[in-house]
């Protein structure tokens, strides 16, 4: 079964994203890049993907940075790691 | 044709132009120099629910609450020392303005250490350990685990391009570095060397400390900071006034034992040789005074060599507790400060001393300026 991805656990999402991009929360949309409109590095992403698995016990590949561009992007890569547990 | 391996020993010897400090007494230099003129205690209670050692009381630096002292851009994962580091950094570059005549690419950094941040290792390899997974550690702090990150973070910060070097050498750090520098400036490396010497207090270092301290040193107070000083070739002329202090020579011995007065006295004897200083010229003598015995060896072999009031004339250091790595860097600041409010005579030489239980003792003489 697949449970999509409910409101706590984007505002959680959110918050990690915005702690390691030293970012307001309100600076970001679900679609405003990391690394164009906010600057991010590929230190960043990967920082991000790290915190990502710590919070929700989970593995993603590094080969997801790919889609990890923007909270949406985020959201979805999150949300089919958990399924995939 | 005869090849000389010495060069002549007045025309190599660098200068200091300018200085900063984030201590004890507070951030800034002229902290610094009011506090260890006034030789007033820095020590405070330690609140609980911030710090977990086994101390109750240490110097630490006040309001360093570093996001607040650099801004929230950058400094999410940057540690203690590192703070205290990049800081004092910047207000050295600040306060020297114009005089920095070197660019970016040509000015090195040097900072000397015991071993980075005790905590951040430790941190580091416990979110590994206890985590679920080994590899549930947050990768931004990596960086700080490892020794050198301080010195890295400095010339990042602050657009240094020149080499950037990392010196472990406890106690004597700072005089470590500042051989170094000038081995920087002699060779052609960098026209300004920004060198000096930082530590922090934390949970890690205090419980180290504790475990490894010895019973003539109980109860020693822990103190932390950085002070961070511009090294350059002297102006040939001469004429300028920017120099500080003439670095006449650095010199540094190994013991072996509980003994370290021979090692010592070996040592002020070489630095007095190669700076070619006469003993009656040495006006004020710096002694790092650790606890316990060590300290009171160096006591006894400085007191027997240049007289007590030599000794009397450098601010104490006990009011800023026990700086480790930046020991040294603080001495030779309060002898600027001795000198910056013209207690000194003009020309007249400062001994800096400095020993650590380790092994190690090390020695420079400076020649502050005839103003």
């Amino acid at each position: 079964m697949t449970t999509s991805i409910d409101t706590d656990r984007q505002a959680r999402i959110k918050e990690i994203v915005c702690d390691v991009l030293e970012l307001e929360e309100d600076e970001v949309t679900g679609s405003s890049l990391f690394k164009e409109d906010h600057g991010a590095d590929s230190l960043r992403a990967i920082e991000i993907l790290a915190g990502l698995e710590k919070e929700f016990k989970v593995t993603i590949d590094q080969s997801e940075l790919e889609r990890m561009v923007n909270l949406d992007g985020v959201y979805a890569v999150v949300e089919e790691a958990i399924n995939a547990k | 044709m005869t090849l000389s391996a010495s060069a002549p020993a007045t025309a190599t010897r660098p200068v200091i132009t300018a200085w900063s400090a984030v201590s004890p007494f507070g951030i800034g230099k002229d902290e610094f120099v009011a506090g260890v003129l006034a030789g007033k205690d820095a020590s405070s209670a330690l609140d609980s629910e911030e710090w977990a050692g086994p101390d109750d009381h240490a110097c630490v630096v006040p309001g360093f609450a570093l996001r607040e002292v650099l801004g929230k851009k950058g400094t999410r994962s940057m540690d203690r020392v590192t703070g205290l580091a990049v800081t004092a950094v910047r207000d050295l570059l600040r306060d020297s303005g114009d005089r920095r005549t070197a660019s970016d690419e040509e000015t090195a950094l040097v900072l000397g250490t015991t071993t980075g941040s005790a905590q951040s290792m430790m941190d580091f390899t416990r979110a590994s350990l206890v985590g679920e997974r080994p590899f549930y550690v947050d990768p931004s702090l990596m960086p700080n685990a490892v020794m050198n990150c301080a010195a890295g973070q400095c010339a990042i910060w602050h657009s240094l391009k020149g080499p950037n070097t990392t010196i472990a050498g406890g106690r004597v750090a700072g005089l470590s570095a500042l051989s170094y520098a000038g081995g920087l400036l002699n060779s052609g490396r960098a026209r300004t060397v920004l060198y000096g010497a930082a530590e922090e207090f934390s949970n890690a270092r205090a419980w180290l400390d504790h475990h490894r301290r010895g019973e003539d040193s109980t109860g020693a107070l822990l103190g932390e900071g950085c002070a961070m000083f511009m090294l350059e070739s002297a102006d040939p002329t001469g004429s300028d006034g920017r120099a500080l202090a003439e670095v006449l020579a650095v010199e540094s011995r190994v013991y072996f034992g509980d003994d370290l007065r021979e090692a010592l006295a070996a040592c002020v004897e070489g630095v007095l040789r190669r700076g070619g200083v006469d003993s009656g010229d040495v006006w004020a003598v710096s002694a790092s005074g650790p606890a316990g015995s060590a300290g009171e060896q160096e006591r006894e072999a400085l007191a027997g060599r240049f007289g007590a009031e030599a000794l009397d004339r450098a601010p104490s250091m006990a009011p800023i507790g026990d700086t480790a790595a930046a020991s040294a860097a603080f001495q030779i600041g309060s002898l600027l400060s001795v000198a910056e409010q013209s207690a000194a005579p003009g020309g007249g030489v400062a001994l800096v001393s400095s020993v650590d239980d380790n092994g190690v003792v090390a020695c420079a003489a400076l020649r502050l300026p005839v103003s």
